[in-house]
């Protein structure tokens, strides 16, 4: 986990369920309002994850993109 | 010779003390404590009165020529390859193997430590698992509410162990009618991985008990007997059992980027090997490896170290292996790996008895006098990269 100033990227990539939404988990409990986390991931699971995590935690996803199996996702934290 | 420091005396270390020939490494082991826990014992001392001999001297455990010695590392310099002790002593090293485990950390979370010191929890200790029981032989019906409070976990099925033991022994109490069982987790599901949720979201379900996903504990309010989440929610109780945070050991590091925020130690995947060193190696719980913390993981990892320190090729591929008590006398194992997700795996009597099985021999596999057997274990059950139902 990288951390400057406001903006967090959560690597993880190579980590199979439910790696990076264990990743996520951890990032939002060190967050506050206004931060972004950037997760990458490979787990194709992690789409569905997330957004469900959204969902329920009121968070916004910014993107969700992929490229050459790597899955970007940019949250914005909204709530806490 | 080759000045070999272990540092952590429990399975991951013992394992690879064992496994270093005696010709050609000179191994130190510096442990703070010579009692060396059977730590999934503490499941079943929590939840099912088990009070046999768990703890034994870690001296019992190791081969002869292995040199033990009581102190505690304060810092580790891996420029210098040196250890530096609590005690004021200094260690070089050829190799290094860090095997210091994780401790429960109940500070992290507001009103988690008086919580804890009350009502115990089964991952910290023999006398908090005691604790714990003592909490269930008084409970006469009400909410019980258990869970994890953070993320990271020692034994991944251990919460939904605890969970469902809980519901058998209220059955066998006469108790489950009287009382809710709320079983809360931060994942998005019961189990973290899908294909053993699917196995598991259908037992609680038949078994009554009542489930919160997205539950990241941030507070509990002990006066008024409630769990506040992250994520908003709250759960009312009256007898909280909540697993505590886990962090790895408080060492100082140089450089300080080999540990992240946790202090676990950051490693490559395959090789072991700590973060911008060619001889220093982590084993076990210690490291921030993307696998499960468990026992089967320090073990096949020390495997590994000591094939590498041997100078033969050996990676590590992640797997698991974790036993998954499911109550009734039957039992799972969730296994996976890096490349292979955990495969679906349905409880069965049989698997419960393997698991029982391993409670008796855990104190000779640490001698690695069974690793033909094991190698045998893990070529049947290892995962496919295309997962498949196994039974």
């Amino acid at each position: 986990m990288n951390q400057t100033s406001g903006r967090t990227l959560v690597d993880s990539r190579g980590s199979s369920c439910p790696g990076p939404i264990t990743d996520l988990a951890i990032a939002y409990r060190r967050s506050k309002v206004g931060d972004v986390i950037e997760l990458w991931a490979t787990d194709p699971g992690v789409k569905a994850d997330v957004n469900a995590w959204a969902a329920k935690t009121g968070n916004e996803i910014v993107s969700v993109d992929e490229a050459g199996g790597k899955i970007t996702v940019i949250i914005r934290i909204t709530k806490r | 010779m080759k000045r070999t420091l272990i540092v952590g005396g429990g399975s991951g270390g013992t394992i690879l003390a064992n496994s270093l020939d005696r010709h050609e490494f000179e191994i130190t082991m510096l442990s703070s404590s010579f009692g060396h826990l059977f730590q999934p014992a503490l499941l079943y001392v929590a939840f099912s009165h088990a009070r046999a001999r768990f703890v034994r001297d870690e001296r019992s455990l190791l081969a002869r020529h292995v040199n033990l010695l009581h102190d505690e590392v304060t810092s580790i310099n891996l420029k210098n390859k040196t250890v530096a002790t609590k005690s004021g002593v200094l260690f070089p090293y050829d190799y290094l193997v860090v095997a210091t485990g994780m401790h429960t950390d109940t500070s992290q979370i507001p009103g988690l430590s008086e919580t804890n010191a009350e009502f115990g929890d089964y991952h910290s200790s023999l006398a908090k698992a005691e604790r714990l029981s003592y909490h269930l032989d008084g409970f006469r019906g009400g909410t019980i509410a258990i869970g994890q409070s953070s993320p990271i976990i020692k034994c991944p099925p251990s919460p939904l162990e605890g969970v469902l033991l809980t519901d058998q022994l209220l059955r066998k109490r006469g108790l489950r009618e009287i009382s809710r069982l709320i079983y809360f987790t931060p994942y998005p599901r019961p189990y973290s991985a899908e294909p053993m949720n699917e196995v598991v979201e259908p037992l609680l379900e038949e078994r009554g008990i009542e489930v919160m996903t997205f539950f990241d504990v941030e507070r509990i309010d002990p006066a008024n007997k409630t769990i506040f989440s992250i994520e908003g929610d709250k759960i009312e109780y009256d007898l909280p059992i909540i697993i505590p945070p886990f962090v790895g050991a408080n060492i100082t590091y140089e450089p300080s980027d080999a540990v992240d925020e946790d202090h676990f130690v950051i490693a490559d995947k395959s090789t072991l090997r700590i973060k911008g060193a060619e001889d220093a190696f982590v084993v076990g719980d210690a490291s921030n490896l993307p696998t499960s913390k468990a026992g089967v993981g320090a073990h096949l990892q020390a495997k590994v170290v000591a094939q590498l320190l041997s100078g033969h090729p050996a990676t590590f591929d992640g797997r698991t292996s974790c036993p998954f008590d499911t109550g009734d006398g039957r039992g799972t194992f969730v296994i996976g790996s890096y490349d292979a997700p955990v495969i679906k795996a349905r409880p069965t009597r049989i698997k419960h008895l393997m698991k029982t099985a391993f409670q008796r021999i855990y104190w000779i596999s640490l001698r690695g006098t069974l690793n033909p057997v094991f190698d045998v274990y893990f070529k049947l059950t290892a995962p496919k990269k295309a997962a498949a139902a196994s039974d």
